[in-house]
């Protein structure tokens, strides 16, 4: 029990480390463009908290990474990598964003929840194809899914485009030409706000913050996956499959399936990343769509060691470093991509020391057991799925 | 519609795109073969046409394609300490470089180009054309203004498959990415085979990076890989492992962009027309063309067994 609370404080420490490291790194791209990291860390922190719509700001911008860090970690922890995510959530926004304007008179209580199954269903779909080749012919998920991403981006694009491009645009005469957008999403789809919720307590919420209830539900999701890993024997198959998928077949747990059946879960998650933007924000798809989600939740998932609650804190984490960035753009002119660099080489660097930390605890492990003689031989071949746990 | 398919004027289109897919393929094979996955190849191929891109406007050409293989390698070297020091799985570390590869261009193209997503135009290294075979009317577009980094590329295919057959490196390289420990027993050192591996192929995917932004288009944009790194890791696998097999390869996947870029008709929306690379790389990887045969080792670490 001792040793749980210490390891516990370890996996912290750890994970503090390796983002104090990634601000040590931004601090030198800092450097290289001629500016005072400390003042600009300042700047960045000054903009993000002394001002009243921040905390708004960094809750609507982790709203889909939420999505995007549970679809990927859920992944993770059967062992396989859905990189898909960001087409997933391309498909499972075109698909809302196709029910959410031709289905015209429903109530809100039937048009919303149906947009949100159809963006679920969508992202299902896009799952579906490298996940029944990573089974039936054991084609690798990671190039599969990343050619998936460019298919989606072109299916979008023909969607948008030619399809259903919305021709019904009146704009008045001399102004632009017509937005490439696909027609609105009808009101009874749209994701209502949280300006009169947090009204209630007295908390003003100015009109271009977009928080909405997709927020909420991205934290219910978190403890439903959460539940589902630890608590159900579907949970507990896939963490077996994801520890050793042949010794799990040894007992009985029919790894395939497994994969096949989490992996689309993965993809339903995946496909309620967009609709934050969707259905709370835009309100239509449009060919500047919001791209790039997909490979922060790979960031998120890693930072979160897999853990679906912690899912929802390296979300907030990256949603406030984004707004930070908003921040630096506007007063220091750095650009905001600073952030991007940033996400990379904090997944760098969790890896880096969770793999310290393994080998820290592994030596731990064996001064405990010294007079056992326990040796650890078959650890080289599993590196790449414990990597991953 | 078949003419205009196998038209000269597509064939040299076809050829043209071959290239970058061929040099990361080749790069792909060195590190492979040591036994490291390396999907960073994309994010090597991006910062390498973004700094001979910008190699190019300040110093010319050559440098430009200079700075562009060093930008690989450098990546291409965290890849490696990633991997081989520190163990970190293979695929997340190529994954995170290709998230910080497209953090880096983008950053660096607004803090020195005052642009995102574009350069100003660079200039290339000087085109060259076969004179004699330029009379010929259906060899024309092949032989004329053609950058000379296309017979360097098919020349690297011959050096790659002597190195890794008949050099004393290459026998070494590949025995890592086979059976580490036996190699480890002869006195081979494993990691320093591996760091070379990646290291390589770190410089191919720069060179590939150049050529697209020097050569090819004049100038860097912002996405203009395209997947071509994944695509070349298809292609290598498609090759089986092999660098003239990734040159077969490589060559269909350059006519298929060929393709993809032409809207030979219209029945077909051209959206379509342009997944066609795309769906080629599913179809290889999902193994309907033939079965594969990859390094025993590959994608595992390598870890001295310690008592």
């Amino acid at each position: 029990m001792n040793y749980k609370y210490k390891d516990w404080l370890m996996q912290i420490a750890f994970t503090f480390g390796a983002i104090l490291f990634a601000m040590f790194i931004g601090s030198l791209v800092i450097m290289f463009i001629g500016k005072n990291p400390i003042t600009v860390y300042q700047s960045m922190l000054q903009f993000t908290f002394g001002r009243s719509d921040s905390i708004g700001a960094i809750l609507f911008k982790s709203t889909p990474l939420i999505f995007a860090g549970l679809a990927v970690a859920l992944s993770f922890r059967v062992g396989l990598f859905n990189i898909g995510a960001e087409g997933q959530y391309f498909i499972g926004a075109l698909a809302a964003s196709i029910v959410g304007f031709s289905l015209q008179g429903l109530p809100w209580f039937i048009h919303l929840p149906l947009v949100i199954l159809a963006g679920m269903a969508g992202g299902m779909l896009w799952a579906l194809i490298p996940a029944l080749l990573k089974v039936k012919r054991g084609a690798h998920e990671v190039i599969t899914t990343i050619m998936m991403n460019y298919i989606a981006y072109s299916v979008v694009h023909y969607f948008v485009a030619d399809l259903f491009l919305d021709k019904a645009q009146n704009l008045p005469k001399g102004y632009g030409s017509p937005m490439v957008r696909m027609p609105k999403i009808l009101e009874s789809a749209r994701m209502p706000t949280m300006h009169d919720f947090v009204g209630i307590f007295g908390v003003e919420m100015p009109r271009y913050i977009y928080l909405n209830w997709f927020f909420v539900i991205g934290i219910l999701l978190a403890i439903a996956v959460y539940i589902l890993i630890w608590k159900t024997p579907f949970g507990m198959e896939i963490r077996a499959v994801g520890q050793n998928p042949h010794a799990s077949e040894t007992v009985g747990i029919q790894s395939k399936k497994v994969y096949l059946k989490t992996f689309l879960i993965s993809g339903a998650i995946a496909g309620l990343i967009g609709l934050s933007d969707l259905l709370g924000y835009i309100g239509y798809m449009d060919t500047d769509f919001p791209r790039g989600y997909g490979f922060t939740g790979i960031a998120v998932a890693l930072l979160a060691n897999n853990n679906a609650l912690g899912v929802v804190l390296a979300a907030l984490l990256f949603g406030f470093l984004r707004r930070g960035a908003e921040g630096l753009q506007a007063i220091e002119q750095i650009p905001m991509d600073v952030v991007v660099i940033l996400e990379g080489v904090i997944i760098l660097s969790i890896v880096v020391a969770s793999q310290l930390m393994r080998r820290y605890f592994k030596t731990q492990e064996k001064k405990r057991e010294k007079e056992s003689q326990k040796t650890s031989a078959s650890d080289g071949d599993k590196e790449g799925l414990e990597n991953v746990e | 519609m078949l003419n205009e398919l196998f038209s000269p004027d597509m064939m040299a289109s076809a050829i043209r795109l071959t290239i970058p897919i061929l040099l990361a393929a080749l790069g792909a094979i060195y590190s492979e073969r040591s036994g490291v996955v390396n999907i960073g190849l994309e994010g090597m191929m991006v910062v390498g046409a973004f700094w001979a891109a910008w190699g190019s406007f300040n110093y010319g050409p050559v440098v430009g394609i200079l700075f562009g293989i060093t930008a690989g390698m450098v990546l291409a070297s965290i890849h490696a300490l990633v991997t081989v020091t520190f163990k970190v799985n293979q695929i997340v570390s190529g994954v995170a470089l290709n998230v910080l590869a497209a953090g880096i261009s983008r950053f660096s193209s607004l803090s020195i180009f005052g642009m995102a997503t574009t350069s100003p135009h660079v200039s290339g290294l000087p085109k060259m054309t076969i004179k004699p075979l330029a009379e010929i009317s259906w060899l024309k577009p092949l032989v004329t203004e053609f950058s000379i980094l296309i017979p360097i590329s098919f020349i690297l295919v011959g050096v790659t498959v002597w190195v890794l057959k008949y050099t004393t490196f290459g026998l070494r390289l590949r025995a890592a990415g086979e059976n580490p420990e036996a190699a480890d027993t002869l006195g081979i050192n494993v990691f320093k085979m591996r760091y070379a591996g990646i290291i390589i192929s770190g410089a191919f995917a720069g060179l590939a990076g150049a050529y697209l932004s020097i050569e090819h288009t004049g100038m860097y944009v912002e996405g203009m890989t395209q997947g071509k790194g994944y695509i070349a890791l298809a292609a290598m696998i498609f090759g089986n492992w092999s660098a003239i097999g990734a040159m077969f390869a490589a060559l269909l996947f350059g006519f298929a962009e060929a393709i993809s870029l032409r809207r030979i008709t219209t029945l077909v929306p051209y959206q379509f027309i342009k997944i066609i690379p795309y769906l080629l790389t599913i179809i290889v990887v999902s193994g309907f063309v033939k079965k594969s045969d990859p390094p025993a080792k590959v994608g595992t670490n390598y870890e001295r067994g310690e008592g």
